[in-house]
């Protein structure tokens, strides 16, 4: 069998739907491939998107399948006891909403069918073809080839395509974070309630400290319409050194702590996930997005800044997918996909965006989040400590300035190093 | 459930209970076992979300059944004793609301 279209999209997540949708509806013949079965039965995330960037390219989230418009963020500090210091804010307006990822994708592959994509699921490519000339032509996945003038690649962050065509090198676990996630189902009325929510709002809740033993990372919680999904992020090269019990025996940790099962007991527990991250994407990216013939999008570009207390892969990939889509497009009437081409097209354009820049910019902070003990273990206990002091009164009441000196005497840390580590983190960005 | 039985930790044979699975009788992945004996921290035995290898008198067992299809044993082995690729045609872990 021979078939050739316009543009072949490798991978039908938010970048490789987002992708063939924008390629698609300026007219070209396009295949989107994926190795799942239907849309979205490979897709993993945390839980949140933030609309924006969807609703530029897409023009409206008319059928999207969301679950709650977030409404409440709250970010908490534990320490290895269990005690808590929670920043909670709400009343602000929205700009994100929770979903499971796997609806979401199979909502944007719907979308790309629309516009005239040709969707093939099931289907695994084994490598990225080039001509004699070094040109990407084609994919091949079970002996079979199929010729494209341009390819996109949006297989996600695991670069097996990109590795084998020696365009990236293997992924270090230093670039790499790994979530695990469980989605527990409480009853709509039960999120509501347990969580302080109005009806159809949404939280969001990200914890640090205890909740992954001191490990570089950090805890999330979002919840759905009648579920919560909740999961832990950890950098891997820290946790494969000293990490002391398996991750899903962790992640049963966090869901069992005494100060959080409270809000989902007695749920079910009706999926578990795992999946890898970059932990930054800015390093993930590889030296060159474009080659001729090919662009590359979403996390297998490096598209997704994470910094701990926020995570914008979703949108991120959406937006990369679809500024690649238009390349294509705008490639097409300039004479084809040639590098040269491209880059001026996508990777310029796509270097020069917010959102990449936003990756330049951040990238100190995303630093200190690997910044390991410090943030992860020792200051979750200062914290812990001072606030003990002041709020857990006896005799004798402190001031915040004896509450502070006793923590840090109680847990061995400094407060001014404390200071200038905050200072640093500061002049980072 | 009861309120005691939400604070019992579900092991991870019984976690993987809770996903679709459609099982490729073709493994995806591939263990040169020999190198494992010789690998000093065997990172997997407590990496791999879907407790897929399992230490037993200095060696491994390994099952790709529970496999998550994550890549973390792909980065984290030391020695390259694994060959990973995803399962084909669609098989493996089929997820629903994550
Ligand atoms: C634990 C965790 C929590 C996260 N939380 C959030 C969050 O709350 N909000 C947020 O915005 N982002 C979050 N992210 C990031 C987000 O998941 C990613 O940035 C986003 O999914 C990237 O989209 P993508 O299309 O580039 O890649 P992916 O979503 O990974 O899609 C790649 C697709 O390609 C397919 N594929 C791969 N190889 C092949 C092949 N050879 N042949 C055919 N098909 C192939 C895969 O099956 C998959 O469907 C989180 C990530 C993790 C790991
Ligand atoms: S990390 Fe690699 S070599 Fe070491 S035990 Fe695991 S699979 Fe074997
Ligand atoms: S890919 Fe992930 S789930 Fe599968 S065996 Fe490796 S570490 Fe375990």
């Amino acid at each position: 069998m021979h078939m050739r279209f316009d543009v072949v999209v490798v991978g039908a997540g938010p970048a490789g739907a987002a992708a063939a949708y924008a390629a698609a509806s300026g007219g070209l013949k396009v295949l989107l491939v994926e190795r799942g079965r239907g849309a979205g039965s490979k897709q993993v995330y945390g839980g949140k998107v933030y609309s924006h960037y969807l609703e530029e390219a897409l023009g409206d989230l008319k059928g999207a399948p969301i679950e709650r418009w977030v409404g409440k963020e709250r970010l908490s500090i534990v320490d290895d006891a269990g005690r808590t210091a929670t920043l909670e804010y709400e009343g602000g307006s929205t700009r994100a909403f929770t979903a499971h990822l796997t609806k979401l994708a199979a909502w944007l592959v719907d979308r790309a069918a629309s516009a005239g994509a040709v969707f093939v699921d099931e289907v695994r490519v084994d490598s990225l073809r080039r001509d004699p000339s070094g040109r990407f032509s084609g994919v091949e996945a079970g002996g079979e080839l199929v010729e494209a003038d341009v390819i996109i690649d949006a297989e996600g962050v695991n670069r097996l395509l990109l590795e084998r065509a020696g365009l990236v090198e293997r992924a270090s676990t230093r670039d790499l974070a790994l979530g695990v996630k469980e989605v527990v189902r409480i009853g709509e009325k039960e999120v509501e309630e347990r969580f302080g929510l109005d009806k159809g709002e949404g939280l969001s809740w990200i914890l640090v400290g205890g909740v992954t033993g001191g490990l570089p990372g950090g805890a999330f919680v979002y919840t759905n319409k009648d579920t919560v999904s909740l999961g832990l992020v950890l950098y891997v090269d820290a946790a494969a050194r000293a990490i002391e019990e398996p991750v899903h025996s962790m992640i049963e940790k966090l869901r069992t702590h005494p100060a959080l099962h409270r809000y989902w007991a007695d749920g079910d527990v009706v999926e578990y996930a795992a999946k890898l991250t970059p932990e930054s994407g800015y390093r993930y990216m590889p030296r060159r997005l474009v080659a001729d013939g090919l662009m590359v999008a979403g996390d297998a570009a490096g598209m997704l800044l994470n910094l701990g207390y926020t995570f914008r892969g979703v949108d991120y990939a959406v937006y990369s997918g679809y500024m690649a889509g238009r390349a294509a497009i705008a490639a097409r009437d300039r004479g084809g996909p040639t590098e040269e081409n491209l880059r001026e097209l996508y990777e310029e354009p796509l270097r020069r965006s917010r959102p990449f820049r936003d990756l330049w910019r951040l990238r100190g902070v995303e630093r200190a989040m690997e910044g390991g003990d410090r943030y992860f273990r020792r200051y979750p206990a200062l914290m812990g400590a001072a606030l003990r002091s002041m709020f857990e009164l006896g005799e004798s009441t402190p001031s915040i300035y004896e509450a502070l000196r006793g923590a840090a005497e109680e847990s061995g840390i400094s407060i001014i190093g404390a200071l200038v580590d905050a200072l640093m983190m500061a002049r980072s960005i | 459930m009861s309120e005691t039985a939400g604070l019992q930790r579900i092991r991870v044979e019984d976690l993987l209970q809770r996903d679709s699975w459609d099982v490729d009788p073709r493994p995806h992945i591939r263990l040169n076992a020999e190198k494992c004996a010789g690998c000093p921290t065997k990172p997997c035995t407590r990496m791999c979300p879907a407790g897929c290898y399992v230490e037993a008198g200095g060696s491994i067992v390994f099952s790709y059944e529970g496999c998550l299809e994550c890549g973390t044993c792909r980065v984290v082995c030391p020695m390259e004793a694994i060959e990973w690729d995803y399962p084909v045609s669609g098989r493996g872990i089929q997820y629903r609301t994550a």
